[in-house]
């Protein structure tokens, strides 16, 4: 299972670069939605004599991030005509470098932390590799879905990060996390469609030119 | 120099053409035609060969060698690949540099002989290879330093053998990026669709063809030739990185080769019916994205190996 | 040590025949002689030092500053004298025709006379042991290099190029003086010997002196963002003073680097990092800055940049490898430095006396002016050839010896477990070299082939024996080192076991890890060139029974084709640059029906420039205390009196309390 956990957690990774290196904006949905089942099957994985509650995360995590927010966010962008991201403010191969210099990080920076036994090796390295990339997807964005996209990634990384205390804490940490997302879906959204009212198009640097 | 070395160069100096026909089969399958013939380059080659040439008389003697050089480099830098999963002609410590940079200095002088017409097509062909090959190298060598890492030698023939093959069950999923971005590049350099469509007939949109436009007669030969054995040589590297061979004996792993390099060359034909190619500036994002997944490899084994 | 100093005094010998002798010809046959035979006479002593020979150091006890003054020859200083004399003789050889033709307008006599001074300073910094003799002849070096530089000082670019080379050199000597007056305070003296007994006592395991001596010798070195001064100085000076500039004036500045490793032993492990890093930078950052310019001997500077980088990035391995215990990676990567280091003088100086071959034959460095001068300076033009294919780095010629040397270094910096990221340097490495390949195909399609843009190109003839001679013996260097590099490869190692402090069982070890790939290589090598000129051959018997004509290039059915059809190098360049986008430094203008590109260099034009801008503008806001009235300046006086009186009379109240 070890084996099945390790290619699940390499594949988060590399859906977080197919969403920071693509241009289009259904295709980062897409990224973040196959993303949102690999984070689902990962409970099964890691650990597999888990019981009802693991299977209950796992169904819930799918079922959430992989259908419901992805539906969502299409149809906001059918509502708005967005089709392509603008050139964003760091280049698109430079974001590729930037990505793989935060995954060399962050697995430099987790062999350092004195953390206790985990379930995987690779768990935290990728959790902080995944909020790194989220972040940055975040800033370096100007379009407010691929932004929300970003958020996305970097909610699945504190996500990943949360897997490694479910064996201990049962109900708490999955509440917590299927809140959060739920938190995070309702602002978003509320945003995303307010802007798209107001100022008649999905482009947030046009926020900036309120200050004057 | 084992007979088995000597036996695999000659071999892969034979079966080179066919790569480009079985490419080109493959993909007039797909698209419901027949297509030609998998030996069309050789009655090519063999046609070229016994025609004349026309020569610009701008051009210098640049131009007469870089054909040869092409080949030559190419010939050269098969030498050092372990063809039969043993061990190359020659070999040593550091050669898969020898490698990259023996095939860059056939590239440099074609680049030269194509400045050397003073024609405006083939120095924007010659501009966009170097654009190409600037952002390809990194990949192939971020390539080369993964698999030297997970299997510890520091030369061709130690890196793609036992030791490579010892280490794919730990490293699957870090090899396997490697693989894949390795595959990339050899679209890249071998000049195949996304990054260079070898059929079209419009100047502008060429790379590597109308670089070498003023070629005729022999030296076009040479040329087309140079352009096959290159690709079968990084399709040779491909099938070395995903199947070892080491622990074969001469006899399975020759035509386990041959087997590996008609696969390679059916997913060329496969990957041009499917995709289509890509506009120029999004080249370097395409290459870009193979050195980053080679990275990933690297440093996944690079973790694996040591805290 | 006798016959390295009878070598500096027939050097100054000569550049006083030069200066004295009445009758131009005497004059320059002097100068080129008694140079010439000075260099040779002071390259004995090192070759013999790095056949394993011991050289006896000279002590100079009498009245002077700075305590004693020591010179000495060990591998390193033998190594480096060895390019300061190749490079120092090919230099003065060339610079005679060269500058015959300048009589009549300005002062050849005294432009020898400074190059042969120049010269024995250069051979001093390498032998002086101690930091007073070392201080007074790297001062004497920069200050000469700076009359050389503007030799044509009637141009308004030049004086202004001469200006920002003295403010650069002088900030690095700065840094310098303030690391030897430090270090010698903790040690009680300044010879090398005594800094070197002190180095277990410097806090933070050197970090000071690594840092100062970073800055200075960075600034000598031209490595990025300390470059800046660099373009402008050898595109303005006159080409074989570029040579010696390139070629051995900034390989002063790693010379110094490798002497303060040597003496203080492993860096700290961020200096390691740091100086791998802004290698990374500089190669990187070079080439592709050179990629944009149109100006040829500019180009060629930025290029020095670049190898400045690759010669750093086996200097930052070497260090890490030194600093984690690994001798093996120490010795390859000190090694590898040295190595590009006496590679690119060579290669480097070679390209400039073709540059400058170039410039006496059509009177242009404009790229874009330039071409087809392939037919009417073959002879230019095939060294010129040899050395771009060695600055690539491409086989079998000596740039792919030392880059394999750097490759070796950071792919086994791999099994050293905390250093194990270097190994991304060899991506690095390769990106460098990519680069560089595009920019001189550029560089030799623009200039040397297809047809000539202008009529200065056209009227291009091939120069004298006198400028070719050297040319051909530095391509003849490149060929052999690259044949058979053993032959510089076995004293680099010894060089690199020195700065890395290991013994010979280290060095041994690194003979054995590459003296049989050199072997090998060496086999390959023949083996290439073998190849190429055995198809060659049989492709003229091949052909010989297949019609040739001879036609104009086609032209895909295009009727009236011209000259100014070809494709320039500013285009050539274009796809490359737009692709790193604005870190390219390329401003471009667009015009109705005109369209210009013009390259920055980002550190100059935006960091240095607007930050003296705005010094000038606060030194300025702060005259107005200089009145003029004399009765003001009573004031500040008696202002300043009166504050002294106060602060005496606060003090004596605390302490009488």
């Amino acid at each position: 299972m070890t084996r099945v956990a390790e290619l699940l957690l390499l594949l988060v990774i590399l859906t977080s670069f197919l969403a920071l290196g693509t241009a289009r904006v259904s295709a980062c949905i897409r990224a973040v939605a196959l993303q949102g089942l690999l984070l689902g099957l990962l409970p099964l994985a890691l650990y597999p004599a888990g019981g009802a509650h693991i299977w209950g995360l796992a169904v819930g995590t799918v079922l959430v991030k992989a259908v419901v927010l992805p539906r969502f966010l299409n149809w906001a962008i059918r509502e708005a005509a967005v089709r392509r991201e603008v050139e964003p403010r760091v280049g698109y191969p430079m974001s590729l470098l930037v990505g793989v210099a935060a995954v060399a990080a962050a697995f430099a920076i987790s062999s350092r932390l004195p953390l206790p036994e985990q379930a995987h090796e690779m768990l935290v390295p990728a959790a902080l590799a995944t909020v790194m990339l989220g972040l940055f997807m975040l800033t370096t964005r100007s379009k407010a879905v691929v932004q929300v996209v970003g958020y996305l990634i970097l909610e699945n990384g504190v996500y990943l990060f949360g897997l490694t205390h479910v064996e201990r804490v049962p109900f708490l940490v999955e509440v917590g996390v299927l809140l959060d997302v739920f938190v995070a879906v309702f602002i978003m959204g509320i945003v995303v469609f307010h802007i798209n009212r107001e100022f008649d198009s999905l482009d947030s640097s046009h926020l900036s030119a309120l200050s004057d | 120099m084992t007979w088995s070395a000597v036996a695999a160069v000659v071999m892969l100096f034979v079966i080179a053409p066919l790569v480009p026909g079985i490419a080109a089969k493959t993909k007039a399958r797909l698209a419901g035609r027949r297509g030609a013939p998998v030996l069309q380059l050789y009655w090519d080659l063999s046609r070229l060969w016994r025609k004349g040439a026309v020569y610009s008389r701008t051009t210098t003697w640049v131009f007469r060698v870089a054909p040869v050089a092409l080949v030559a480099t190419a010939g050269a830098a098969t030498c050092l690949v372990p063809l039969d999963g043993a061990r190359a002609i020659l070999s040593f410590s550091g050669d898969f540099v020898a490698f990259a940079y023996l095939l860059a200095l056939g590239r440099f002088l074609l680049v030269l002989a194509a400045l050397d017409t003073g024609s405006s097509f083939e120095g924007m062909g010659a501009s966009r290879e170097v654009t190409v090959a600037a952002f390809a190298e990194p990949a192939l060598f971020l390539a080369f330093v993964a698999v030297v890492v997970a299997s510890g030698e520091t030369s061709l023939s130690g890196a793609l053998g036992a030791a490579l093959a010892g280490a794919w069950p730990t490293a699957a999923p870090a090899l396997a990026m490697v693989a894949v971005s390795l595959f990339l590049v050899l679209l890249a350099e071998g000049s195949r669709v996304p990054v260079d469509d070898p059929a079209t007939h419009l100047e502008l949109t060429m790379i590597h063809e109308v670089m070498v436009l003023d070629h005729s007669g022999q030296d076009l030969a040479l040329v087309l030739y140079g352009s096959a054995l290159k690709l079968s040589l990084f399709a040779a590297l491909l099938v070395g990185v995903v199947a070892p061979r080491a622990a074969l004996p001469p006899l399975v792993a020759l035509p386990a080769l041959v087997a590996g390099i008609v696969v390679a060359a059916v997913a060329i034909g496969i990957v041009e019916s499917v995709t289509a190619r890509l506009r120029l500036g999004r080249v370097p994002q395409f290459l870009t994205a193979a050195s980053a997944l080679a990275a990933l490899g690297v440093i996944l084994l690079l973790a694996g190996s040591g805290t | 040590m006798t016959l390295f100093f009878l070598g500096v005094v027939l050097l100054l010998l000569g550049g006083a025949a030069a200066a004295l002798l009445p009758r131009r010809r005497a004059a320059d046959a002097g100068f080129a002689a008694l140079a010439g035979g000075g260099c040779a006479a002071a390259a004995a002593p090192a070759l013999w030092a790095l056949a394993g020979g011991t050289v006896a150091d000279l002590r100079i006890t009498a009245a002077v500053p700075g305590g004693d003054w020591v010179f000495g020859i060990d591998p390193l200083s033998a190594f480096f004298l060895v390019i300061v004399c190749a490079v120092g003789a090919a230099s003065v050889l060339y610079g005679v025709p060269y500058l015959a033709t300048e009589r009549a307008h300005r002062s050849v006599r005294v432009a020898h006379l400074l190059t042969a001074i120049e010269i024995a300073a250069l051979a001093l910094v390498v032998v002086a042991r101690s930091a007073m003799p070392f201080l007074i002849a790297w001062e004497v070096m920069a200050v000469l290099a700076y009359f050389l530089v503007v030799f044509e000082s009637e141009r308004v670019a030049v004086r202004r190029a001469g200006l920002i080379y003295l403010i650069g050199t002088h900030t690095g000597t700065l840094a310098l003086i303030a690391l030897f007056a430090y270090w010698g305070q903790l040690a009680g003296g300044l010879s090398f010997a005594a800094l070197a007994a002190a180095a277990p006592m410097l806090p933070a395991s050197g970090a000071l002196v690594f840092t100062l001596g970073l800055a200075g010798f960075g600034f000598k070195a031209g490595l990025v963002p300390l470059h800046f001064w660099l373009p402008g100085a050898h595109g303005a000076a006159p080409s074989h003073v570029s040579a010696l500039m390139s070629g051995v004036v900034i390989k002063m500045g790693i010379y110094g680097l490798l002497r303060l490793v040597t003496l203080v032993g492993p860096p700290p492990v961020w200096w390691g990092w740091l100086v791998l890093a802004v290698g990374l930078a500089s190669g990187v950052l070079g080439v592709l800055w050179a990629l944009a310019q149109h100006d040829l001997k500019r180009l060629l500077a930025y290029h020095s940049v670049e190898n400045i980088g690759i010669i750093l990035l086996g200097l930052g391995v070497g260090a890490l490898g030194a600093r984690y215990d690994a001798p093996v990676v120490a010795v390859l990567g000190y090694a590898g430095a040295a190595l590009h280091t006496l590679n690119h003088a060579l290669f480097k100086s070679l390209l400039f006396l073709g540059a400058g071959a170039v410039l006496h034959a059509t009177g242009t460095r404009e790229i874009d002016r330039l071409g087809g001068l392939a037919r009417r300076m073959p002879f230019t033009w095939t060294a010129f050839l040899v050395g771009s294919v060695a600055i690539v780095g491409l086989p079998p010629l000596n740039g792919f010896v030392s880059e394999w040397v750097v490759y070796q270094a950071l792919i086994r910096s791999a099994d050293v477990s905390p250093a194990r990221a270097a190994v991304f340097g060899v991506a690095g490495l390769a990106l460098i070299g990519a680069l560089a390949l595009a920019c001189f195909a550029k560089v030799c399609g623009a200039v040397f082939l297809g047809q000539p843009r202008t009529s200065a190109a056209e009227g291009g003839r091939e120069v004298g024996y006198g400028m070719l001679g050297p040319m051909f013996v530095l391509a003849a260097a490149c060929v052999v080192i690259g044949l058979v590099p053993l032959v510089a490869v076995a004293p680099a190692l010894r060089v690199g076991a020195l700065v890395g402090g290991v013994g010979t069982a280290a060095v041994n070890d690194g003979l054995a890890a590459v003296a049989p790939a050199l072997r090998r290589i060496t086999v390959l090598a023949f083996a290439l060139v073998g190849s190429v000129a055995g198809g060659a051959w049989l492709m003229r018997l091949a052909s010989r029974r297949r019609t040739q004509t001879s036609s104009e290039t086609w032209g895909c059915g295009y009727e009236r084709p011209s000259v100014r059809m070809q494709y320039t190098a500013a285009s050539f360049a274009a796809p490359l640059l737009a692709a790193y986008g604005p870190s390219a430094g390329v401003q471009v203008t667009r015009e109705h029906g005109a369209f210009h590109t013009h390259p920055l260099d980002l550190v100059l034009d935006k960091l240095v420039l607007p930050l003296w801008t705005r010094l000038r503008n606060w030194a300025i806001s702060v005259r107005p205390i200089q009145q003029g009235r004399l009765w003001v300046y009573l004031l500040y006086l008696l202002g300043a009196l009166v504050a002294l009186l106060l602060y005496l009379a606060l003090q004596l109240e605390r302490v009488s309390w």
